[in-house]
């Protein structure tokens, strides 16, 4: 076998079980009792109306995972459709859902044992627990301390334990349909209330319809995921809703509406009348199961949901430590263990039940959203083996119903999703966006799409975007030229209300390791610099982070680091010493600046000083970059913007240029239009200038400096500082500044 | 075999769990090694459920592996010795472990005792009785780092 099947190794019914695991212990055997009272048999259709909603959420959710089969299921394609901001929501929703489900789960569970066993209440400094309480404290530890060691064995009884419940719930139907009596469903509708409980009752019960999401959480491991997850996720929902229906409609065929309303463990009561003795045991056996594996299954779902949410440092990664022994992300656990804890204590079993219900129909409605998003911006990687039917109703219709079932919970509970949002929202801007480094589709699509677009979107698009948003880095390595490169980076990082990053590369000898260099090594030097680039971008008014790097190379590296550092741009140093002599890795660079994922400027410095800036542009997309470059320099600089193009014909050259110069808001400088040979040109307008802006004349301008070859003579010809341009391949500040 | 006997370090094989057991089994068996003239080979095994959910994700623990072998590959350029590295997944840590012998032809399997409390054992101590009862090679087991006692310490 390959390591890729050995790592998939859930099949399509261990897929379906964790659905059907997670599911099926709410609805049979909590909530009739609640749901009853509120209802009547009008609540068999609330459960078929929860099924419905489930369903077009299930369809999204199996597009998205199998287009991304990744660890931590909806949070990660929420997040990686709609960006951070959401995905900080959706990712706390499902953490803090799957707390208050599996609290509401333990709290069924203890509903469950007092009825067998005499458990006293506890009275702790006047504060009363009880005794359903008591049980569902120890449980609650139980489970977090079974997840938390990483019992291997758990996982496998989960899939025994689906097909007992299975089986018990069958045979409670059958005894149930040789009892039943139609005329006992009659009124179906409370004759006193009317269709009214049918929406808050479908609130309610929507807590067991939570564990289809829980399949994509663990997507990365089911084998063959473009089939198997579809099947599952659809499945489990279709067939939990089917048995909730069908047993519920048994039930309350078959005995009084009165055994079951407001009885906590009604099934049990049923299964004594029908049945007898043996039946209630073994619909008491089948509670405890149900509502052990549910709560089993939503601690596991929560710790992906926390590694997803820590590797886009929405959280610290701290968080997701791995234990040194048994190989559990055992913080993350134990946190999301006393959340569980703490919501046991706190909150009574309904509202348990509607909190994690209305979180996660918060999540259910992004989710739909996110197909949506996906599907209109339709990246180019985004190939899923399954696709919604009947896109865009069904997606929208999920959306439109999920949101629109918040609106009939009881006013705490609304309010309790609102401020949950707002708490999300905000920890994103307070915490996560500083440090957050993944864009949205949505956001990235917006900000292609900027000239159709109106402003606001734009705008709204931008200043959601991690802060991580607009990143220049200078790489620095000698004292001269650091405080010219950080003052023209800087100033390019201060009109994009960037963020300027500091590298300083030590090249360290092939034979040192990286790390006793580390140790041995003396910093000082390397200190000084970085110490005087924060100071100088201090003066000017920029945000700055610095780094040390080791590496065993040093020209490389600049592109390495430009990768680990997210640059938007580069603007590096050019002299006979200012990164060592380039490598030997020509072939690579030509993958590098093939697809060039940042812009690049590159400072001949001569003392640099902008104050008459010259731009020679004969058109071309790598002269907007010293258009901008340029526009820049003029705003924070004061400089003075001078454009120069050679052409054959003076009147049409001019044309061009005027043009040229307006679309790009250079209207106002200096214009100046030659004719006869381009380099001498340039070279006698650069005597008056003090810095010269060149684009790459072609593509390939870093290759060239690597390989040696003299990109234009003109650089070394002229006498004042040269700044050259490249382009990157797939985005661009120009967008962003005349966007 | 008859021939000659080959020393105990010149292809160990060291199975590694984490970054810090990385950390103090290669300083520990590198130096070894590189007085023997051999080469290391090191294994992680990412252990699975076998058609069930895993106790942690399984990007979390490629993660984990790549941490780890990171740590093994500078004291191997440190040590100056060959390195081969074997990620594996298997349902039986300590199979798997063995397997890798095999595959490398190792001339001992070496480890460091990794410390903890007492009580983990009874959750995961299976593996290093494993390789102790069933190993068909030789498996040594190197103490770690003299001055360090217990606890591994955090990186310098």
């Amino acid at each position: 076998m390959t390591d890729e099947e050995l790592a998939k190794d859930l099949g399509p019914l261990a897929a379906l079980t964790i659905g059907i695991g997670t599911m099926i212990g709410a609805g049979i055997f909590v909530l009739p009792g609640a749901a009853v009272q509120e209802a009547g048999p009008l609540s068999a259709a609330a459960f078929v109306l929860g099924g419905v909603i489930a369903l077009l959420t299930a369809a999204s959710a199996s597009e998205l995972g199998t287009a991304m089969p990744k660890s931590g299921g909806a949070y990660y394609y929420i997040n990686h459709a709609l960006g951070p901001l959401f995905g900080s929501v959706a990712g706390w929703g499902n953490w803090m859902g799957l707390a208050f489900a599996s609290a509401f789960y333990m709290t069924g569970f203890g509903q469950y044992v007092v009825t067998f066993l005499p458990v006293p209440s506890l009275v702790l400094g006047g504060i009363t627990v009880s005794a359903v309480k008591l049980v569902a404290l120890a449980g609650g530890l139980l489970f977090v301390f079974v997840n938390y060691v990483g019992a291997k064995e758990t996982g496998k009884l989960q899939n025994a334990i689906v097909l007992i419940l299975l089986a018990i719930l069958a045979v409670f139907t059958v005894f149930g349909l040789l009892n039943a009596d139609l005329a006992k469903l009659r009124p179906f509708v409370p004759p006193d209330k009317g269709m009214s409980p049918l929406l808050p009752v479908t609130g309610l019960i929507f807590v067991s319809y939570l564990g289809f999401v829980q399949i994509t959480s663990v997507a990365e491991e089911i084998k063959n995921p473009g089939k198997n997850l579809p099947r599952a996720v659809l499945g489990s929902v279709v067939i939990v809703t089917l048995v909730y229906a069908l047993v519920l409609l048994t039930v309350l065929a078959a005995v009084d509406n009165s055994v079951v309303a407001g009885n906590e463990t009604a099934v049990v009561d049923v299964a004594r009348l029908l049945i007898g003795p043996v039946g209630a045991g073994a619909m008491l056996f089948g509670g405890l199961l149900a509502t052990a594996s549910s709560a089993n299954a939503s601690i596991l779902a929560s710790s992906r949901i926390n590694f997803a949410m820590g590797r886009d440092r929405i959280v610290s990664e701290e968080l997701n430590e791995i234990h040194p022994r048994f190989g559990t992300p055992y913080r993350s656990i134990a946190i999301t263990g006393g959340f569980i804890l703490l919501f046991i204590l706190l909150a009574d079993v309904s509202t348990l039940a509607n909190a994690g219900s209305v979180l996660h129909l918060i999540i259910y409605g992004l989710l739909n959203v996110s197909l949506v998003v996906m599907r209109v911006s339709d990246p180019e990687d985004y190939q899923p083996d399954f696709r919604v039917p009947l896109y865009p109703i069904t997606p929208v219709l999920g959306a439109i119903t999920s949101f629109a079932l918040i609106a009939f919970f009881a006013d705490t509970i609304v309010l309790l999703a609102v401020g949950f949002v707002a708490f999300a929202m905000l920890w994103y801007a307070a915490y996560a966006r500083t440090k957050a480094t993944k864009q949205g589709i949505l956001g990235k699509y917006l900000l292609q799409q900027s000239e159709q677009l109106p402003d606001a979107a734009v705008s709204a698009a931008t200043s959601v975007q991690p802060d991580g948003g607009y990143r220049v880095m200078v790489p620095l390595s000698n004292p001269e030229s650091e405080r010219d490169l950080v003052s023209l980076a800087g100033s390019v990082a201060k009109a994009n209300d960037g963020t300027l990053v500091g590298v300083h590369i030590v090249k360290v000898p092939d034979q040192t390791a990286l790390e006793s260099a580390r140790e041995e090594y003396d910093f000082d030097e390397a200190d000084r610099l970085l110490e005087q680039a924060r100071a100088d971008a201090g003066e000017l008014g920029v945000d700055i982070e610095t780094h040390t790097v080791l590496s065993h190379r040093s020209f490389e590296e600049v592109f390495d680091a430009a990768e680990t550092y997210n640059a938007d741009l580069v603007v590096m140093g050019w002299g006979p010493d200012s990164h060592g002599s380039p490598g030997r890795a020509e072939s690579a660079f030509e993958e590098i600046t093939h697809a060039l994922p940042y812009d690049v400027l590159v400072l001949k410095d001569r003392g640099f000083d902008p104050s008459h800036v010259l731009v020679p542009t004969a058109g071309g997309p790598d002269s907007d970059l010293s258009a901008s470059i340029a526009s820049v320099l003029r705003e924070f600089c004061d400089a003075e913007v001078e454009l120069l193009h050679v052409a054959d014909d003076a009147a049409e050259g001019e044309r061009f240029l005027r043009e040229w110069a307006d679309e790009r808001g250079l209207g106002d400088a200096t214009l100046t239009v030659e004719t006869g040979d381009v380099e001498t040109a340039i070279e006698s307008h650069a005597t008056d200038a003090s810095l010269l802006v060149v684009g790459a004349t072609e593509r390939g301008l870093l290759s060239r400096l690597v390989s040696g070859t003299v990109v234009m003579d003109v650089v070394d010809d002229v006498e004042c500082s040269v700044l050259m341009a490249e382009q990157s391949r797939t985005r661009s500040i120009r967008k962003r500044l005349f966007g | 075999m008859t021939d000659h006997v080959e020393p105990l370090f010149s292809r160990p094989l060291l199975p590694l769990a984490n970054a810090d057991d990385a950390e103090l089994t290669c300083a520990a068996a590198f130096p070894r090694i590189a007085a023997a003239g051999g080469r290391a080979s090191v294994v992680h095994v990412i252990e699975k459920a076998g058609g069930a959910p895993d106790k942690a994700g399984v990007e979390q623990r490629e993660e984990v592996a790549d941490e780890l072998f990171e740590v093994a590959r500078r004291a191997a350029d440190d040590a100056g010795i060959d390195l081969h590295t074997d990620l594996r997944f298997a349902t039986d840590v300590g199979d798997a472990i063995l397997d890798a012998a095999e595959d490398a032809d190792a001339t001992a399997i070496v480890f460091t005792p990794r410390g903890g409390r007492s009580w983990w054992d009874l959750f995961s101590g299976a593996v290093r009785d494993q390789l102790v009862r069933h190993s068909d090679r030789p498996v040594v087991v190197l103490p770690a780092g003299a001055d360090d006692d217990g606890d591994a310490g955090g990186e310098t």
